[in-house]
């Protein structure tokens, strides 16, 4: 699953529980699943923050120092 | 005319009068014409029958005696000066008493910068009406090579050479020199340019040429030129005299530039521009996906934040319970039967419970 996949399910569930169709025993499910796709969601921006400050950071040092 | 030679065995020879007759004839067989100089040492005086003048090309100083009988060359009262131009209308003879070669002249007539101009308006009209001067294609941004046509005076060439250098240290330019003033010098500015077109790397070509006087800069509107200009394979910028100048071939080139230093900027990128755009878009580069990342977080965020509100647990917090039978969920008391077990789930656990009376 993408990271756009997840988000746009978790956008569904979130609107599904708001506007109130499921019933308790679905939405308990729903919720569930919602938290799970919100911490997927997480972990993935996470991981993608960590690379690019990585990847940011190695640029930096490959820099030529400016001619003076 | 027969011209009789003298024989001395088997060598023949010829008197001296009979020598120059006999060329004097021979050059009264070439044709009347137009001949056009500048009017120099210009003797006419009462006594004399004839007017002597003598005819320079201005441009590398050639000389042609001329000749005018004084009546002839008073009724035409042009009231001449040295250094006027003129078109001189006769033909060649040989003055045969002197072996002196002479032109005669049997009109003449004053060529200023108002004839040169109506000439070169009418060859504008000529070409402008042809479309030569509507072709204007665009500078390479990044041109691999530049050719530069200059004289091989320093001036205009360093010029413009320092200036593209200046702004763009790593531009590679081809450099032909050739004449740029003369009668030879449009033919010439047409080769050049040739010769550069056949490099095949060079993408832009710069055609420089410092101020000078009206006549200097005349090869630039030579009909060769103009047409060779409009036709070239790559772009050409005209770098020709001084901003009140206006040359043919700036009309027929893809750009002009009144300096050299605008040469420069319509041919090569500036240098320092480049790297700070570059360094620019480095910074943006470096900062767009972190503030992709806050963006898509926000969002992931407010839906975390309404998912919260939502929870069961938040409404159990608030006080209500679950009721189940066997795993079901419990709406209506008629769902149950008095003596049913039922598990109740509270914020905080939950129990077991037995129905005593449903309603």
């Amino acid at each position: 699953m993408t990271f756009e996949e997840a988000q746009k399910e978790l956008e569904a569930v979130v609107r599904k529980l708001e506007t109130g169709q499921a019933d308790l025993d679905e939405a308990l499910t729903l919720w569930q699943r919602g938290d799970e796709l919100y911490r997927f969601c997480l972990g993935r921006l996470d991981s993608a923050q960590g690379k690019i400050e990585d990847l940011a950071s190695k640029v930096d040092s490959l820099r030529p120092a400016e001619p003076a | 005319m027969k011209v009789e030679a003298i024989e001395y065995g088997d060598r023949k020879v010829f008197s001296v009068g009979a020598f120059n007759r006999g060329v004097a004839d021979w050059l009264s067989r070439l044709p009347t014409l137009w001949v056009e100089g500048e009017v120099t040492e210009l003797r006419r005086q009462e006594r004399w029958a004839t007017v002597f003048l003598t005819l320079k090309d201005p441009s590398d100083g050639a000389c042609l005696s001329v000749s005018m009988p004084r009546a002839q060359f008073d009724a035409l009262r042009l009231e001449l000066a040295d250094g006027e131009h003129v078109h001189v209308y006769g033909r060649p003879e040989l003055f045969a008493a002197r072996g002196d070669f002479r032109f005669r002249a049997l009109s003449i007539e004053r060529f200023g910068l108002g004839d040169h101009l109506a000439a070169l308006e009418r060859l504008k009209q000529k070409l402008a009406h042809e479309g030569v001067f509507d072709r204007k294609r665009p500078l390479p941004r990044f041109p691999r090579r530049v050719g530069l046509v200059t004289g091989n005076d320093a001036a205009a060439k360093r010029d413009v050479l320092t200036a593209i250098t200046t702004r763009f240290p790593p531009a590679r330019v081809v450099v032909a020199e050739t004449y740029v003033q003369g009668p030879r010098a449009a033919g010439a500015i047409v080769d050049a340019i040739g010769a550069l077109c056949e490099i095949p790397d060079v993408d832009v070509i710069i055609v420089a040429r410092g101020g000078g006087s009206f006549e200097d800069l005349l090869p630039f509107s030579d009909e060769r030129l103009v047409r060779a200009v409009a036709g070239c394979r790559v772009p050409i910028v005209s770098a020709v005299g001084h901003e009140q100048d206006t040359p043919l071939s700036d009309l027929a080139a893809d750009a002009r530039a009144s300096t050299p230093s605008v040469a420069a900027r319509l041919v090569v990128p500036d240098a320092d521009e480049l790297c700070e755009r570059l360094e620019q878009t480095r910074q943006r580069l470096h900062h767009a996906p972190l503030l992709m990342l806050e963006r898509k977080r926000a969002a992931l965020e407010s839906a975390h934040g309404r998912l919260r509100a939502l929870s069961p647990r938040a409404t159990l917090d608030r006080g209500y319970a679950i009721v189940r039978r066997e795993g079901a969920i419990v709406r209506s008391g008629g769902d149950v039967g008095t003596g049913a077990r039922v598990d109740v789930e509270l914020a905080e656990g939950g129990f077991g419970a037995t129905v005593e009376e449903t309603r």
